[in-house]
């Protein structure tokens, strides 16, 4: 068997986790140089990313629930700045210029948890754009509202994720809402038909991160309005002062 | 701030749970540990979540990654800095969930990967599983069914391009 051979034979049981970490590693070292083997990784790497799907899923009990926010709640004090991930062996990534770009940038944001680095600022976008290198089509999509009228001066940034089926959205500027009242966000579509979203209240600084737990797929805006609490409205019962397109 | 990161990671929370107590219970098979085991990867993912790059995969797959992971460190008895063996790491983006078709397109590609790995056979099948849910190695593998590494290491792969078509 020759060496390359020998490589590829291992590269089924790598991304499977299933060589030990030298192993490891020289397969990981030969697949950045090697086209087809990191073809096969990644061909084999979508197999093992659906495994879990296997599986049953169990609601877990109630408590559970309960330990994870409140253990987030404790750890969140500690907020860091992105650092480089440890290195870890990696199976293999598209590696495009733009694969390798993204492994020189500072990994940015976009979990729940990474609310923190959103509201510290830092928007990878903005290093990309200062770096002047162009955003692969990807996973990931970013738009902006801005506020009109009584909203002038608020903003949100929106992270789309494409592949969670999920946006982030980060406000900042927004005037208290009255009370009892709420700002609503609405999904509408290009024929006028807007759906609701979510409901929030901002907190004491005018700022808010909202997790819209749907795609954005198939919208052509999303807009705010200021809607009776506690669940808003089925409709919008005002013209909305602050949106943005996320088409 | 706190308050909203609170209500976004009890969402993500609702939505992913089930999926990763399922994963850690089959990993485990012990209630307790796998509560452990999910609540210890979703801190994980909270804690590191500015290493998250969303253009090597989804969300989804990182944590439900770092379940899988922390379940097999819980079953060898160690601790995450004693794992000898790979880390795995998510890559490939999978194809996502839309809302409101979230639930319809999890429900058939779950369909579709069960489908695909009940009609492998079975040394095959079983090579996989050992490996992702058992978290053996391939030398493990071959010990303990008696065949050559190199037939494992066929068995992974004929697996693997099986489930991947």
């Amino acid at each position: 068997m020759s060496d390359h051979e020998e490589l590829e034979s291992n590269v089924a049981a790598w991304v499977l986790g299933a060589l030990d970490r030298q192993e490891a590693e020289v397969v990981q070292a030969h697949v950045e140089g090697c086209a087809s083997c990191r073809e096969t990784g990644a061909r084999l790497q979508r197999a093992v990313t659906a495994l879990p799907l296997a599986v049953e899923e169990i609601a877990p009990p109630e408590r559970l629930r309960d330990r994870v926010l409140a253990a987030a709640a404790a750890s969140s004090g500690s907020t860091r700045a992105p650092s480089r991930a440890r290195k870890v062996v990696k199976p293999p990534a598209r590696r495009t210029v733009f694969g390798l770009l993204f492994d020189r940038l500072p990994t940015y944001a976009a979990a729940a948890a990474v609310i923190v680095a959103l509201v510290a600022g830092l928007v990878a976008g903005d290093l990309v754009a200062r770096s002047g290198q162009v955003m692969p089509p990807s996973e990931v999509a970013r738009f902006t509202l801005s506020g009109h009228e009584s909203l002038t001066g608020a903003k949100a940034s929106v992270i789309e994720l494409k592949a969670d089926g999920l946006a982030l959205v980060d406000f900042s500027g927004l005037p208290a809402v009255g009370q009892g009242r709420v700002y609503e966000v609405w999904l509408i579509t290009s024929g006028g038909r807007a759906d609701p979203a979510a409901v929030f209240v901002p907190d004491a600084n005018g700022s808010k991160v909202v997790l819209v737990n749907r795609a954005l797929q198939g919208y052509s805006l999303m807009a705010i309005t200021d809607e009776a609490g506690p669940d808003g409205a089925q409709a919008p019962t005002q013209k909305p002062q602050m949106y943005g397109s996320v088409a | 701030m706190a308050a909203g990161s609170q209500e976004a990671l009890a969402q993500l929370y609702d939505r992913y749970a089930g999926l990763a107590y399922g994963l850690a219970l089959r990993v485990l098979g012990d209630p307790g540990r796998a509560e452990d085991a999910v609540q210890e990867a979703f801190l994980n993912v909270w804690n590191r979540a500015a290493a998250f790059d969303p253009a090597r995969g989804s969300l989804r797959s990182w944590l439900l990654t770092a379940v899988r992971n922390r379940s097999i460190d819980y079953l060898r008895g160690r601790g995450a800095h004693e794992r000898r063996e790979q880390d795995l790491e998510p890559v490939a983006a999978t194809v996502g969930g839309q809302d409101p078709w979230h639930e319809v397109s999890l429900k058939l590609e779950r369909d579709a990967v069960r489908e695909a790995l009940s009609s492998l056979p079975p040394e095959q099948r079983q090579a996989v599983e050992l490996a992702y849910f058992g978290g053996y190695s391939q030398a493990e593998i071959a010990d303990m069914t008696r065949v050559p590494l190199g037939t494992v290491k066929g068995r992974m792969r004929l697996a693997l391009e099986k489930l991947s078509s």
